[in-house]
């Protein structure tokens, strides 16, 4: 019995001694980055993600340190992760604009809407329109059991409706950005977008790197990539950083 | 110079001697018996060139070997080639000879020694004798010798000039001639071409043709070869050693009058031979040091050159297109797109480039490179001038072509739509674009696995079922009470079904109590409420006479009729005789749910 007590308290503790682990490695960089060593503090906070584990303020001081280093795209992807994990930090995208004012040439735009409906993530999303689903198919019970309630629960039950149609509505567009338009960041410099999927296919035009582009199509070890100004090419994927679209 | 190295070409005429063959065999078999055996080992000649072959002749007089001895000398490549037999009569006496050739080609000179072979003939061990074979490096024939006319193959390498400069390529021509009347046994194989100072490229074949040299006629495969120098000093080429196999007219006519006695058939002698040109020496100059273009990077030739660039009308970062066309004919490996002074203005991506040949020698032809620059400011009004220098062997001199500038409109990057995501930030005074970026978060944060979103995890789409399962139970609860309150006799039914229920218990409990009055007053009240719910009338309207008056009942089945009677029966007696043991209570609890049972499952 004592054997299984410690089992199941070293399961239940192991996941903070990984964090008190992490803890310490995002001090080590946050010291490295303190000092000037951007360079050497990206590779820290690279190692941190690497395991899987993320976190908004992890991704922001990753996305500082690439930016310190020289590599926009890389900053400006590890900003819009960290958007996608906190979108209504303040902080977060006054960074994440600030770099995107340093980039050069063309790059996708985004739309009102789209940006209302960042204002939450996905997840966010799909938990209101879950409450407001619940809440509404409770109410509809609730009239059944008490029929005499049913004048009383008219209203809020037709607000709840509403709620559900409208949060569902956020939950799917918010969903087919999220699976079906991936964003593409450009990562190297000097990247030329190709006529098609090969080395030897003509150019079509020039990208820099940070430039934010959606992806039309993917093809072996290329990407179809389309800028703000119409403009469509293929990129080798290891030019650029893949990143959902909400 | 060529060497001798002949074998027996297969004729038709051994194919058309099996008869003979077969006569000789028994020929030989005969008169091995009666004569002594010999062996003997034979080689055509002691010397020959590398890239020849020699024929070893293994002899076998009046004997057939059982077996034939290993050939086993490193650096020599033996293969058999023929095997003849061959008898004589002399004086009354009969001799046989059994001949095995084999084709001895070395792969490397020096000096090799085929030792005593040894074959078991006729049942006798018997040993040749050993040989020496000489193998030297091919030879170029010399002037005399090819004037004399008895040469039966040779080569001429030529170079067109004896200075050139370093990196300049060159073109030299490669003859071979071979006599007329004889023919190629196979296409000439190039064996070796040494190079010291010259790099060798690629090799072109032309057209044959005849010549006469001194009072020959010869047959010329001339190639040219481009060669291109690689550095300076003396530089030399050769000799190029060529392997050639011809077919050559037999000289050997003596059997053949006894096989082909009209001359029908053709003969020929196959000849394997290795020539060898001459070395050429020349010079190789260096470049002058002196009126160098500043922007020279090595291209040796004489060159032409097209400029053209596009769009002319674009926003600053907007990608250019420049086409560099370089035409002409030299060294086109050394062709490279010059750096560009005065192009600060533009951002220069890799340029890519593209060469197409117009010889066979990758000479002459256009190399085509292809710059993308974008401009960075919108002060840029032309494209700078492109210049590309080269120095030309031919005069000694360099040469610089320059294409003039371009004209370029180039608007600023504010002036068209701004696609850009900043386009969206807010413009307002306080929010005015900062200097640099917002310093790194001293806290970790919730660290989270990067796991999918929730609506694409089974778990959270299971549990949305969940409301909806609870709306339809309500739903159905809802409608089933709506239902029992507007059918009467459905509400009876259900509630006399209760009745007589909790009063089955209350009998068993009545009969274990041996409470006699109070089981029989709850059977008599049971047995009216049942019937009085499933005839449809008052429970205190049912008596023992509805058994025989109700049309219901009548249509029922004789035990049931009996059972009914029986049960009434016994409650009208309990009351006069209310004493009975618990043994027969019990009997009648169990008949009577028996009868409720019947009763419950008739139709009305």
């Amino acid at each position: 019995m004592k054997k299984i007590f410690t089992f199941l308290f070293a399961l239940i503790f192991a996941g903070n001694i990984f964090a008190a682990d992490f803890s310490s490695d995002f001090s080590a960089a946050n010291e490295l980055y303190a000092k000037g060593k951007f360079s050497d503090a990206a590779n820290l906070y690279e190692k941190i993600l690497s395991s899987g584990e993320s976190s908004a303020n992890l991704l922001f001081n990753y996305g500082n340190a690439e930016f310190k280093s020289g590599n926009l795209g890389k900053a400006i992807a590890a900003f819009r992760r960290a958007e996608l994990l906190s979108p209504r930090d303040s902080e977060i995208s006054a960074n994440l604009n600030f770099v995107r004012n340093q980039v050069q040439g063309t790059t996708v735009s985004e739309n009102v809407w789209r940006n209302w409906l960042a204002q939450l993530t996905l997840n966010e999303w799909a938990i209101l329109a879950a409450i407001a689903f619940w809440v509404t198919f409770i109410l509809l019970a609730a009239k059944q059991i008490r029929p005499a309630l049913a004048p009383k629960l008219r209203g809020v039950t037709f607000i709840f409706i509403s709620l559900t149609i409208l949060f569902g509505a956020a939950t799917g567009l918010q969903a087919a950005e999220h699976f079906s338009k991936q964003s593409a960041v450009i990562i190297s410099n000097d990247a030329i977008a190709k006529s098609g999927p090969f080395d030897d296919a003509q150019n079509a035009f020039p990208v820099h790197d940070g430039a934010e582009l959606s992806v039309l199509d993917c093809h072996d070890n290329w990407i179809q990539v389309t800028d703000g100004a119409g403009k469509i090419g293929w990129l080798q994927l290891k030019q650029v950083e893949i990143l959902p679209g909400a | 110079m060529e060497s001798n190295s002949t074998t027996k070409h297969p004729s038709r005429r051994i194919r058309c001697a099996n008869f003979f063959a077969i006569a000789a065999v028994w020929l030989l078999a005969t008169t091995s018996l009666v004569r002594a055996a010999s062996f003997t080992a034979s080689l055509d000649r002691d010397t020959i060139s590398l890239g020849e072959t020699a024929t070893l002749s293994l002899t076998f007089e009046d004997g057939q070997p059982r077996n034939l001895p290993a050939l086993d000398v490193a650096g020599l490549q033996f293969s058999q080639t023929g095997n003849q037999t061959g008898f004589n009569l002399v004086n009354g006496a009969m001799s046989s000879t059994v001949t095995i050739t084999f084709s001895v080609a070395p792969t490397r000179t020096g000096e090799f020694q085929i030792p005593a072979l040894t074959a078991d003939v006729n049942g006798r061990q018997l040993s040749s004798q050993p040989l020496k074979l000489t193998v030297t490096q091919p030879g170029a024939a010399t002037a005399a010798q090819i004037n004399s006319g008895n040469e039966i193959a040779f080569a001429k390498l030529i170079l067109p000039k004896k200075e050139i400069y370093d990196s300049e390529t060159i073109i030299a021509d490669l003859q071979l001639f071979y006599r007329q009347g004889t023919q190629l046994a196979r296409q000439p194989q190039l064996a070796g071409m040494p190079a010291d100072g010259f790099t060798v490229g690629k090799i072109a074949g032309e057209n044959q043709t005849l010549t006469q040299v001194g009072n020959a006629v010869f047959n010329v495969i001339p190639a040219k070869i481009a060669l291109t120098a690689n550095r300076t000093g003396a530089v030399k080429v050769g000799p190029v050693t060529i392997n050639l196999s011809l077919l050559l007219p037999s000289n050997n006519r003596q059997s053949d009058q006894f096989f082909d006695p009209f001359g029908m058939f053709s003969h020929r002698e196959q000849k394997d031979l290795a020539i060898a040109t001459e070395t050429l020496a020349a010079k190789s100059l260096p470049l002058p040091a002196e009126n160098v273009p500043a922007n020279f990077n090595g291209a040796i030739g004489d060159f032409s050159m097209t400029v053209n660039a596009g769009p002319t009308n674009v926003t600053v970062g907007d990608p250019i297109t420049v086409h560099v066309q370089i035409s002409g004919r030299g060294n086109f490996d050394a062709v490279k797109l010059p750096d560009q002074s005065g192009w600060n203005d533009f951002k220069l991506f890799s340029p890519t480039q593209k060469t197409d040949f117009s010889d066979q020698l990758g000479l002459e032809g256009t190399k085509t490179f292809e710059q993308i620059v974008t401009p960075q400011n919108a002060d840029v009004r032309a494209l700078p001038a492109f210049s590309f220098s080269f120095f030309n062997p031919d005069d000694g001199k360099y040469h610089t072509l320059t294409q003039p500038a371009v004209p370029l409109v180039v608007k600023a990057a504010g002036a068209s739509p701004m696609p850009t995501l900043a386009a969206t930030q807010n413009s307002a005074p306080e929010n005015q674009t900062p200097t640099d970026i917002l310093p790194i978060k001293n806290e970790l944060g919730t660290l989270a696995k990067n796991s999918a979103p929730l609506i694409s995890q089974p778990v959270f789409l299971t549990a949305q079922t969940l409301p909806i399962l609870a709306f339809l139970a309500a739903f159905v609860w809802r409608k089933r009470a709506d239902n029992l309150a507007n059918n009467p006799r459905l509400r009876r039914r259900i509630a006399v079904e209760k009745l007589v229920q909790t009063g089955i218990t209350d009998l068993k409990k009545f009969a274990a109590e041996n409470n006699s009055e109070d089981f029989f007053a709850t059977l008599f009240r049971l047995l009216q409420e049942q019937l009085g719910e499933k005839l449809d009338c008052p429970a205190t309207a049912i008596t023992e006479n509805v058994v025989e008056e109700n049309s219901l009942l009548r249509g029922v089945s004789e035990n049931l009729r009996n059972d009914l009677r029986e049960q009434f029966q016994l409650c009208n007696q309990a009351r006069y005789a209310p004493i009975r043991g618990t043994a027969e209570l019990n009997s009648v609890a169990a008949q009577f749910e028996k009868t409720v049972g019947e009763l419950q499952n008739l139709k009305a």
